[in-house]
């Protein structure tokens, strides 16, 4: 009896808590683990960072973090499964430029107002690079040659409506140039088609061919940003050479809109404290990110439709 | 060479550390059931696997993946041979020769072969890389895509002209197989392609899916429509682990070493795996072999040709992401990712700086090869004995086992609701005397080979000639024609002998 009167008090007690406090009753989050959804395949630039997000915020978060890949038409497959999940925090992705730049074409697949960025992670820059023993030894040899036989020079792209198409687009506009893209879906046949000499040049982002760098087998000509890089200081900016196009490549955790804000913000902390550790600072350095690469949940999602903006720009000179 | 020897003995010591053994051992073990689950991949399986390397010292991490890798293309001759069910798509030419000879009563012979394939194949492979590292790789970096495409097309031509049956039922199957493949969306230029509005549709069929389907589920189909009363084998249980006799393997040490050649070279290219190399060996054979005319009644040679070539091809691949930094295939592109966060970048001077650890990795592949093959050698008898199981029985473990690989491609409902379509197709295909091979085979490289096709006609302005002046696009033109008009010719000449 008087245990039962005891329970009865507790919850009348409770109740009036949580209606004074006008929140619903909730564990404190995370009481499960949070699924991070990477929409391309293993192995790849994407699925390095979530692992080494999984592996670093799992302590700070008190919950694992398992990754699935879910590889498919240019990451739209991955962002439907997280669009699909309740927004409750517990299902987030990985969100790069190769899938945010399908938003600036015809009828994609979700837009700006379905998804909460909850942090940039990663901004690397992108290049032109050309192998090690090319016969183009600066960016102004590359661009005579272009303009004495256009329509010869192959450069390696992702495929035709990415970022890499856009970007070239650019180039050929402003400098009135033509040239060949070669689509390579899997980026070890990208790398390998330089190397063995089968295109003259390649668009790529300096972490995904860092060891290609580090080895002297490529070295980069151009580099698409307003300014030069400190770890490439010999390497001309593209807006130096009146090309006015800088889409980097980012990579962000999302979650779906709706989500509530403390959960985003729980997220979002979890993720500065983790890009304040030395681990991450080496990862990003390793990549050749931009230095202060990291935004949180304040700044990520300016950020990431300024790049939209910026796609849609490129896209429009076209 | 005097230095290789040297370091590779120094990586035999460092091998043998316990938890280098450890992993070893539980890799093997992990990659043989991967090898047996239809629809779980090699490569999804080594994926799996990634999480776990986090911690551990990266030797050990390399160690663990190349050992799964490597015995992942052995354990699914065990369900081929047994069942008729491919556990990987790098099987499914096993079950011409390797099923036919089980259901002639000698399926712990036909794993006996197996063992003695993946060991000599793999041995091989794991030589010619420790040995020749640089010099392979910077040939294999020769080749693009018009390469690519024309080694493709030998694959998908072979797989039809090799079928016992009708030519025009292999390549009306084969149509259906590069059918199936061209939905969703384009690769090239992000075309929505037969996807009839619905999203599912536009990510496309995998062909894991159609594989699965067509040979597991239809399999057990088919058997359910006689019953389940396919002829049991006499006194299977009491088959002991058969190897091939000295004798028999001096007669075919010709062909063995093609197969392991062919496998490796397969392996060495970035665009090309397992799975084609399997295919390319096997079709190979049954055009040049010295029985040519008994492949696919249950010969040694078909069973030792796509073994050999799919174990030998992991070392090409590995020489090439070592040695490049470049992944030769899904499973190596993985282990890449493990080297990467282990903050080592493979590449021309991984092998200088990084070489205690390549030396252990290499020395790791022989112990790995001899250790996999000891535990396959023992695993048979008991394998065999499933056999004696009611088939009903094991035709419902099958289907879970189908239903579970299906689910795990792309964690996707409704790749259960397209292998039981895929189910019917395969046992209307078999009931209407189409073979599956070519399907599944069209299904699997119909995307390659658009891809490399239409890279070709981009980078050389649409220019189809470079098919035939480019010099190693040109020698395997000239294989491919051999190859298919040969039967033809041959055929003709018997006839106006018999006219005669």
């Amino acid at each position: 009896m008087h245990v039962v009167r005891k329970l009865a008090l507790l919850s009348v007690v409770a109740c009036a808590g949580s209606a004074l406090a006008a929140v619903p009753v909730r564990a404190a989050y995370p009481e499960r683990p949070i699924e991070l959804i990477v929409p391309w395949g293993p192995g790849g630039g994407a699925d390095q960072l979530a692992r080494l997000v999984s592996k670093l915020a799992e302590p700070l978060l008190g919950q694992g973090i398992p990754v699935v890949n879910v590889p498919g038409a240019t990451g739209g497959t991955g962002m439907a499964k997280l669009l699909a999940a309740p927004a409750d925090g517990y299902s987030a992705a990985i969100y790069i430029a190769d899938s945010h730049v399908l938003l600036a074409g015809k009828n994609p697949r979700w837009s700006m107002n379905d998804i909460a960025p909850v942090a940039v992670m990663i901004e690397g820059p992108s290049f032109i690079f050309v192998a090690q023993n090319s016969r183009f030894k600066t960016w102004q040899d590359f661009e005579n040659e272009a303009k004495a036989n256009p329509g010869k020079l192959k450069i390696a792209t992702l495929g035709f409506g990415s970022v890499d198409d856009l970007s070239i687009g650019v180039i050929e506009r402003s400098k009135g140039l033509k040239f060949v893209q070669v689509p390579f879906s899997k980026p070890s046949e990208r790398y390998a088609s330089i190397l063995g000499g089968h295109a003259d040049a390649l668009y790529e982002q300096a972490g995904d061919v860092a060891s290609f760098l580090n080895n002297k087998q490529m070295r980069p000509l151009l580099i698409f940003g307003k300014q030069r890089l400190p770890a490439f200081k010999d390497t001309p900016s593209s807006y130096e050479l009146s090309i006015p196009v800088a889409l980097p490549q980012f990579r962000a955790i999302v979650v779906r809109a709706g989500t509530p804000a403390d959960i985003v913000e729980r997220l979002s902390k979890t993720l500065t404290d983790m890009a304040h550790t030395d681990e991450y600072k080496k990862f990003l350095a390793e990549q050749f990110a931009v230095p202060d690469s990291f935004k949180d949940a304040s700044m990520a999602p300016a950020y990431v439709s300024q790049q939209l903006e910026d796609m849609k720009k490129a896209m429009a000179a076209q | 060479m005097i230095d290789i020897v040297s370091q590779l003995a120094d990586g035999f010591v460092h091998c043998l550390t316990p938890l280098n053994m450890a992993m070893l051992l539980i890799g093997i073990v992990i990659g043989l059931l991967i090898g047996v689950l239809p629809g779980l991949t090699l490569v999804m399986g080594v994926t799996l696997a990634l999480p776990f390397t986090y911690k551990m010292d990266v030797t050990a991490s390399i160690v663990l993946l190349t050992a799964m890798y490597v015995s992942g293309t052995y354990g699914g001759a065990f369900t081929a041979i047994l069942f008729r069910i491919p556990g990987e798509p790098i099987d499914v030419p096993m079950l011409w020769d390797g099923y036919t000879m089980g259901r002639k009563g000698r399926p712990a012979k036909a794993l006996g072969w197996t063992l003695v394939a993946a060991l000599g194949g793999g041995l091989l492979s794991a030589v010619v890389m420790v040995a020749l590292t640089q010099p392979l790789a910077r040939f294999a970096l020769r080749f693009s895509s018009p390469e690519y495409f024309v080694i493709v097309m030998f694959g998908l031509l072979s797989v039809v002209a090799i079928g016992r049956g009708s030519l025009a039922n292999a390549f009306i199957s084969m149509s259906v197989g590069i059918l199936i493949s061209s939905v969703g969306v384009d690769p090239v230029y992000g075309t929505y392609r037969f996807t009839f509005g619905s999203p599912i549709l536009a990510d496309g069929i995998e062909f894991l899916v159609v594989m699965v389907g067509a040979y597991g589920v239809g399999e057990v189909l088919t058997r359910l429509e006689t019953g389940f009363a396919t002829k049991p084998l006499d006194k299977i249980s009491n088959a002991r682990t058969e190897l091939p006799t000295l004798k028999e393997l001096k007669e075919i040490k010709g062909m063995f070493l093609r197969s392991a050649v062919i496998g490796d070279l397969i392996g060495l290219l970035p665009g090309a795996g397992a799975t084609i190399a399997s295919f390319v060996s096997y079709g190979i054979e049954a055009r040049f072999g010295k029985r040519r005319d008994q492949m696919g009644t249950g010969v040694a040679e078909g069973i030792v040709a796509p073994q050999s070539a799919a174990t030998a091809s992991v070392g090409g691949a590995m020489v090439h992401l070592l040695a490049l930094g470049i992944p030769g295939s899904g499973a190596t592109a993985v282990i890449l990712g493990a080297f990467m966060l282990h903050g080592i970048q493979p590449g021309p001077q991984v092998l200088v700086k990084s070489a205690d650890m390549v030396y252990t990795v290499f020395a790791s592949l022989f112990l790995g090869l001899a250790l996999m093959c000891a535990i396959g050698y023992f695993a048979i008898r008991p394998l065999v004995k499933i056999l004696d199981f009611p088939e009903a029985v094991v035709s419902a473990y099958v289907l879970i086992l189908c239903f579970i690989g299906a689910l795990s491609i792309r964690n996707n409902v409704t790749d259960l609701w397209l292998i039981i379509g895929f189910g019917v197709l395969g046992y209307g295909f078999e009931r209407l005397k189409f073979p599956i091979a070519p399907l599944v085979l069209g299904a699997i490289l119909g995307p390659i080979a658009e891809e490399t096709f239409m890279n070709t006609m981009i980078s050389f302005s649409n220019d189809w000639t470079v098919f035939f002046t480019r010099p190693i696009s040109g020698t395997i033109v000239a294989l491919t024609v051999t190859v298919l008009l040969l039967p033809f010719v041959q055929r003709l000449m018997r006839g106006v002998w018999r006219g005669l």
